[in-house]
């Protein structure tokens, strides 16, 4: 395939910081193709420049089309036929898709400059069909579902001169979708590609990048390691090319006492999308809880820990504790980590040390007054025991990286001792990296004699991390799968994919 | 792992406007400045004893209603309604101490108690709308807040009130110590109970949380309705005891009394949000309370006679000037934060 974008020796340095290196980088025609690598290791970079928001160090040579292609100015991106959707996707929530679209483009008006409201609408439907998403495009974006949502940035991203488009490049479109919109999107993505329109995409998640992708570029450290066809990697190199080594999962090797009282106990749980749901964890039991989105995989952790309400009793070595409490949940010896981390678990505005300590403020406290410098001295234990990537504990938490943000969040909840933890979507978001030390402190809350529940969209995960995985469909527990006896990744996808099937019929 | 990411933040790029801290510090600069200008200026009236004791000692009734805006204003609560809770303290005051009615005929202290413990049940009622008939803060306090203006013109039949208090409780706000007006203690000591809350207890911490991210708050264990509904309480509490420190030292009734001071409160808030720490706090607000109460008095020296108008359009404009310079700075960071992305 022709190829028609081409980078050579692409530089990008900040004061104090090489944030990319002599990249070469290259786009065919109607591929799609994939750009991975840890955070901070400068796909962000290539892509902000690529779309003019950053200026390159002079020495480069870029072409588009075999013309010179002058890299770093909004106007000659646009001008040369890139479009961008952004992880944010930068729609206005309130509005309808219609709307969305003729925000970027402008209204067609009729007489009297009164807009024409059908043909916008019939404009919009269009471009949205031909992505495959066949949606109600006068119902304000919101409403939308996560994949839907993304359709409309990209129609918007392609509206106007379509032959001149012919590279879309898509910022982490998966980041925050659930598994059967990440299916819709690629559908999307497939249409354009048969399209013509060759898609470079971002992603932390890497069998999405078996799934999709044709060619995929690895950076790491601020240069481009390799680039590659998809069908020559597997996991294990891909892997080793984006971290620079050979990461061993580490294998679980748990011995549960049976004997023990179970810590967790949870009987007759009733709520949104949960139907009479019951289970019990023990001490150093880690239990997963797999489910597609609404089958109640989802709403199960915020249910136990307080976060929306519930019908049902729970109880923590024996002792019941209040629904839609998070402070008596806390307070019965509870922690947990919220899937929505900007939403739910950060406080931005506060620094490193006031986000770690602010489920127990009151244990450095030296009479009524609190003790600023314990409760430093006390931050920086975590910080150095999870190896959170921070200038100081007093840095705003806004300044880290998703993965040392979910790593103080991991703090918060260990320095409460949990007798049960419960993490949702742990690893959302988070680079390798940081996800292997995630997984390497929840295998240490088991072995402090924990009960651990975790929620994940992320089948590897379960099956790296848990002893019992129970896989939910329609707010009930349909399937539960223990260690041992075969690959537990492949028999969680194969109950999803039955439930998922039951869900069409 | 990233080791990048470690390096943009070790090493930030320091500016001019950074290195003299004129964002977090304008205030100080500004207060330096009109100490300057106006001492140039007026040498004799604006430098003189007398009237720095008069400002010190004039905005202090504006000075604990800004606490009173401050507190809830730490748990992005805003409280709106303190303007009327000081006029309603004040009438309290007067209603139930007046010696010429010898209606009620209260002594004073029993009269400021009742007064505070009024006060305070404004607060409930204000922390009831907001915690648990779920009403926007803003909208609630401005609500109450015309309800009680309602009641305080129809307590006092819209007249001014005067000659109502004994000569011992006016010793309590006209009294100078160490050649400081009285009164300026009472402002120096909420400041540092205020501060010491915030600062320097778990409370302080759960309010600033609450402020920060309620409903991460909430699931980090924050009783956040409590902290919201507390710091309403604590509002209106301090908008009684401004009401009655103002009754001490005026020793008057009209109906402007609270309202006027709203603003002068809700500006050195904002203002002071914006000094040293970048959220609201105490210290700034009160380097910010006494920069523009300076300036003020600066520009009435200048001004002459028919100095009226200065007070609200200086207040305004400053106002203006400064959260614009506080936002520029945010816009900086910003930028700053989407380097460190790369």
């Amino acid at each position: 395939m022709a190829k028609i974008l081409h980078i050579w020796s692409l530089s990008k340095s900040f004061p104090g910081q090489v944030a990319l290196q002599d990249a070469t980088f290259d786009v065919e025609e109607g591929e799609v193709h994939a750009l991975v690598g840890q955070n901070g290791s400068g796909k962000s970079t290539l892509i902000k420049v690529l779309a003019g928001f950053h200026q390159p160090d002079p020495g480069h040579n870029v072409t588009m089309n075999d013309e010179v292609f002058n890299i770093g100015s909004v106007e000659a991106a646009h001008r040369a036929g890139i479009r961008f959707v952004h992880q944010d996707l930068g729609l206005v929530e309130a509005v309808s898709a219609v709307e969305n679209l003729a925000l970027g483009f402008g209204y067609r008006t009729g007489f009297g400059r009164r807009i024409n409201w059908k043909k916008e609408t019939l404009k919009t439907k269009q471009a949205l069909l031909d992505l495959g998403f066949d949606i109600d495009v006068r119902v304000p974006v919101a409403a939308l579902g996560g994949a839907a949502r993304t359709g409309v940035a990209i129609a918007r991203a392609l509206q106007e001169s379509e032959q001149n488009i012919s590279i879309l490049v898509l910022d982490e479109p998966t980041a925050s979708l659930p598994g059967a919109d990440v299916d819709r999107l690629f559908n999307a993505i497939r249409r354009l590609k048969a399209r013509g329109i060759a898609v470079v995409f971002v992603s932390h998640h890497l069998e999405e990048v078996f799934e999709i992708a044709d060619r995929v570029t690895v950076l790491r450290d601020a240069k481009v390691v390799a680039t590659v066809e998809a069908s020559e990697l597997d996991m294990s190199s891909l892997i080793e090319l984006i971290v620079g080594r050979k990461v061993t999962a580490a294998t679980v090797n748990r011995s549960i006492d049976q004997s023990l009282e179970p810590r967790l106990r949870v009987t007759d749980l009733w709520g949104p999308g949960m139907n009479d749901v019951s289970l019990e964890v023990r001490p150093g039991e880690v239990l997963g809880v797999a489910g597609l989105t609404g089958s109640g995989r989802d709403t199960l952790i915020p249910m136990l820990s307080g976060a929306i309400e519930r019908l049902g009793d729970v109880s923590i070595d024996g002792v019941t504790i209040r629904a839609g409490k998070p402070n008596a949940a806390i307070a019965a010896g509870l922690a947990f980590v919220p899937a929505d981390r900007l939403r739910n678990g950060i406080i931005s505005m506060m620094s490193v040390r006031s986000n770690t300590t602010i489920a127990n403020v009151a244990r450095n406290k030296t009479g009524m007054r609190l003790n600023h410098k314990k409760e430093r001295a006390e931050t920086q234990d975590w910080i150095s025991q999870l190896s959170v990537v921070t200038t100081s504990s007093e840095a705003p938490i806004s300044t880290l990286s998703g993965g040392n943000q979910q790593k103080v969040m991991m703090a918060r909840s260990f320095r409460l001792d949990p007798k049960v933890l419960l993490l949702d979507e742990p690893t959302q978001g988070v680079d390798i990296g940081a996800k292997e030390e995630i997984h390497s402190f929840v295998d240490a809350a088991a072995a402090n004699g924990s009960a651990v529940v975790i929620a994940s969209t992320d089948s590897a995960e379960l099956a790296r991390l848990c002893d019992r995985v129970i896989v939910m469909h329609r707010g009930q527990i349909v399937d539960t799968i223990v260690r041992g006896g075969g690959s537990m990744a492949q028999s969680i996808d194969k109950v999803l994919l039955a439930g998922s099937s039951l869900a069409n019929n | 792992m990233s080791t990048i990411e470690s390096e943009v933040l070790a090493a930030p790029k320091r500016s001019l406007l950074n290195r003299l801290g004129l964002d977090r510090f304008s205030a100080l600069y500004l207060w330096g400045a009109f100490m300057i200008i106006f001492g140039l200026w007026k040498p004799d009236t604006f430098l003189s004893m007398t009237s720095v004791k008069l400002v010190l000692g004039e905005n202090v009734s504006t000075g604990i209603l800004a606490l009173a805006f401050l507190v809830p204003f730490c748990a992005a609560t805003f409280d709106l309604s303190i303007g009327a809770v000081m006029s309603m303290s004040v009438v309290t005051m007067c209603f139930l101490s007046d010696e010429k009615s010898r209606s009620f005929n209260m002594p004073v202290g029993v009269a400021a108690v009742i007064t505070l413990v009024v006060c305070t049940l404004i607060g409930v009622i204000s922390g009831f709308i907001v915690v648990k008939l779920k009403v926007n803060s803003f909208i609630a306090t401005l609500g109450l807040g015309q309800v009680i203006s309602a009641i305080v013109l129809k307590i006092s039949f819209n007249r001014q009130i005067t000659d109502v208090y004994s000569d011992t409780f006016e010793k309590f706000g006209r009294n100078q110590y160490f050649g400081i007006p009285v009164v300026f203690f009472y402002l120096a000591v909420a400041g540092i109970i205020i501060w010491y809350v915030l600062e320097h207890t778990p409370v302080g911490r759960f309010i600033y949380a609450t402020g920060g991210n309620p409903e991460a708050a909430r699931l980090a264990g924050v009783k956040t309705d409590r902290m919201v509904w507390g710091s309403l309480i604590a509002s209106s509490f301090l908008a009684g005891v401004a009401g009655i420190v103002f009754s001490a030292k005026v020793g008057l009734f009209t109906a402007a009394t609270g309202p006027n001071y709203l603003f002068p409160a809700i500006a050195a808030v904002f203002f002071g949000a914006s000094q040293l720490k970048g959220r609201p706090n105490v210290a700034g607000t009160f380097i910010a309370l006494y920069a523009l109460a300076f300036g003020i008095k600066g520009l009435q020296l200048v001004v002459g006679t028919d100095s009226y108008w200065v007070n609200p359009m200086f207040q305004g404009t400053t106002l203006i000037i400064a959260v614009s310079l506080a936002s520029q700075k945010g816009i900086a960071r910003m930028k700053k934060r989407k380097v460190k992305t790369a």
